[in-house]
């Protein structure tokens, strides 16, 4: 990067070290590592077998099973509603949290930050077994009937863990960010609801679009909680695939797959795109998704 | 001159409500119920006599067998990662051209966000024992696989399942040590190893370890890989947790497992944290930097 102004460019021994000629290779396996399961599925998804397993014969039956059976098509509606809402309560709370945290902090920082690194610790099955007897107490010894809603409890569920992520990412931007902006804002006279709205929400953006896409996806993979949580009528895709996984696999839940990945990777290309409009370079962007 | 404002944590009592009221609640509840006991074939929990018994019977061999499985899965897997993940990372911040890294990164992010079940399922059907992997093997002579439904099968669906949650933060921690620095020591006449040694790895620590963690923990509270590559033979706490409160009904006894396993999980990270500080300690003693000058230079 630095201008080549000083010493004249030396040559170099035209032999590249071993290490730096296995290294590219080590990365080649591995990215083919990443990806074989899901080229395996995306080949098998045309698959017009019966069992997902086997590879029967070329077609598209497995797809067309999106129409003839509505359970499928179903499952993958909650889990996208399940998912929108889910990461946009997450990010608002998440949001809020994190430039308080970035912005005002002070003796409460710690407190809060112990929570969402608990939060963050505890694994799924603890939120599972802890939240299903607990949405059962407020939605049937307090007759609070919300709670009894299938779409509720899982946006619930998947909720929390995003929360804290959400803060973790916000914060670190805006951590990075001096507050000299709004401190300009507010010297000319901005009210704080405008300083907020016009100088730091901006500022936070590209934290928070990544901290929704984290959210949704999160929401989308949740299998664990949406399984204790979930009540008949609203049962999420992954929970759908897992009992289908005791009585069989078939070739639709390839397919579905397929669907969704093409959907992801639409969705993945679209973010890059408004983070890159933002001025994010694609390190940046990792940065942030990585939450820090 | 300002009007009253509101106090900082102003912004962050939506979250603080919404985590009280969902988790620290329920969790709470959870805890409260450990110290209870079955009550009868019928009942799920009873509090009215409080007792560490479910604790005590957590730590019999039979159960805490499965938690020693299971850090054991989740220390290999994490420590498998690092391994395999970590000149991935390297090569894409420090080596590969930059050009590159969007794609690169793109190409990790992929899989991350591709469904966990959906991944998983994916090696099962390479691994079967009569899919096309296993029959290729055979055509070329060596034996068919029969590693789904092992312990093996489990690892490599963890460490695959985990792996990008390694590379992204090791990439942004070679990422952030960055060019001139690496230039700089150059210039100063160490080598490419000693510049690695003394200048990249110290300070891509943090990152290092914020990707161990974020590996570790998921993986020990996960039992999904384990459902899938794993069958019966691959129990996870996780698995045991579920299973006492779906099917043993013993939900006194779960929720102690269910805390047991908060403990350890706790435990064992800083455990391993204070070891990784101890480990790198001759690293950081060679690496100090005397920032005074010496007596004799000044006279």
């Amino acid at each position: 990067m630095s201008a080549p102004t000083t010493a004249p460019t030396r040559t170099r021994t035209p032999r590249r070290p071993l290490l730096d000629r296995l290294l590219p290779v080590w990365a080649v396996v591995v990215f083919v590592f990443l990806f074989a399961p899901i080229i395996v599925i995306v080949v098998y998804s045309f698959n017009t077998g019966r069992l997902l397993a086997s590879f029967d014969e070329f077609g598209f039956d497995s797809f067309l099973a999106l129409f003839r059976k509505p359970v499928l098509m179903d499952a993958v509606l909650v889990s996208l509603r399940t998912g929108a809402i889910a990461a946009v309560l997450a990010t608002l709370l998440g949001t809020l949290a994190g430039i308080a945290l970035a912005r005002r902090p002070g003796k409460w920082t710690a407190w809060f930050v112990g929570l969402l690194i608990l939060v963050s610790v505890t694994p799924e099955i603890v939120d599972a077994i802890s939240l299903l007897p607990w949405l059962v107490f407020l939605g049937q010894d307090l007759g609070l009937s919300i709670f009894n809603d299938g779409t509720v409890r899982l946006v619930i569920g998947h909720s929390l863990f995003s929360v804290a992520v959400v803060s973790y990412i916000v914060r670190a931007r805006l951590v990075g960010l001096p507050a000299n902006l709004e401190e300009a804002s507010a010297d000319l006279y901005a009210p704080p609801l405008r300083t907020f709205r016009k100088i730091t929400l901006p500022l936070a953006m590209p934290a928070v679009l990544a901290g929704l896409l984290l959210s949704f996806t999160f929401s989308l993979d949740n299998t664990i909680v949406s399984s204790f949580v979930q009540v008949s009528g609203a049962t999420p895709w992954p929970v759908y695939v897992l009992s289908a996984l005791r009585g069989g696999l078939r070739p639709e839940i390839a397919a579905v797959s397929t669907i969704m990945l093409v959907l992801t990777l639409v969705a993945l290309g679209v973010v890059a795109l408004v983070l890159r409009r933002a001025g994010d370079s694609s390190t940046q962007i990792a940065r942030t998704l990585a939450g820090g | 001159m300002r009007k009253a404002r509101l106090p900082g944590f102003a912004l962050a009592i939506p979250a603080w409500v919404w985590l009280a009221t969902f988790f620290i609640a329920p969790v709470a509840v959870v805890f409260y119920y450990s110290f209870g006991y079955k009550p009868g074939l019928f009942g799920t929990h009873a509090t009215d006599r409080l007792s560490l018994d479910r604790y005590v019977e957590v730590l019999t061999p039979t159960f805490f067998e499965t938690f020693v499985a299971t850090m054991w899965i989740a220390l290999a897997g994490t420590a498998l990662c690092l391994v395999i993940g970590g000149p991935v990372a390297y090569w894409m911040a420090v080596k590969a051209p930059p050009s590159w890294r969007g794609l690169l990164l793109a190409l990790v992010l992929v899989p991350f966000w591709t469904n966990f079940l959906v991944r998983t399922i994916g090696w099962q059907v390479i691994l079967a024992p009569e899919g096309w992997m296993s029959q290729a093997a055979q055509a070329i002579g060596l034996p068919a696989f029969d590693i789904l439904y092992t312990r093996t099968a489990v690892l490599l669906g963890v460490v695959y399942n985990y792996l990008p949650l390694m590379i992204l933060p090791l990439f942004v921690a070679f990422d952030r040590v960055g060019e001139p620095l690496r230039e700089a020591s150059r210039d100063l006449g160490a080598n490419r190893l000693r510049t690695f040694w003394r200048v990249t790895l110290p300070l891509a620590q943090p990152g290092i370890v914020v990707g161990m963690l974020l590996v570790y923990i998921p993986l020990m509270g996960d039992y999904i890989t384990a459902t899938v590559l794993g069958g019966a033979k691959g129990n996870m706490v996780g698995q045991m947790v579920a299973a006492q409160f779906q099917t043993a009904q013993n939900w006194a006894l779960g929720s102690a497992m269910a805390v047991t396993l908060v403990i350890v999980i706790v435990l064992s990270a800083a455990v391993v944290g204070g070891l990784c500080w101890l480990g790198t300690w001759p690293l950081r003693r060679a690496n100090r930097v005397v920032l005074d000058a010496p007596e004799e230079v000044t006279a």
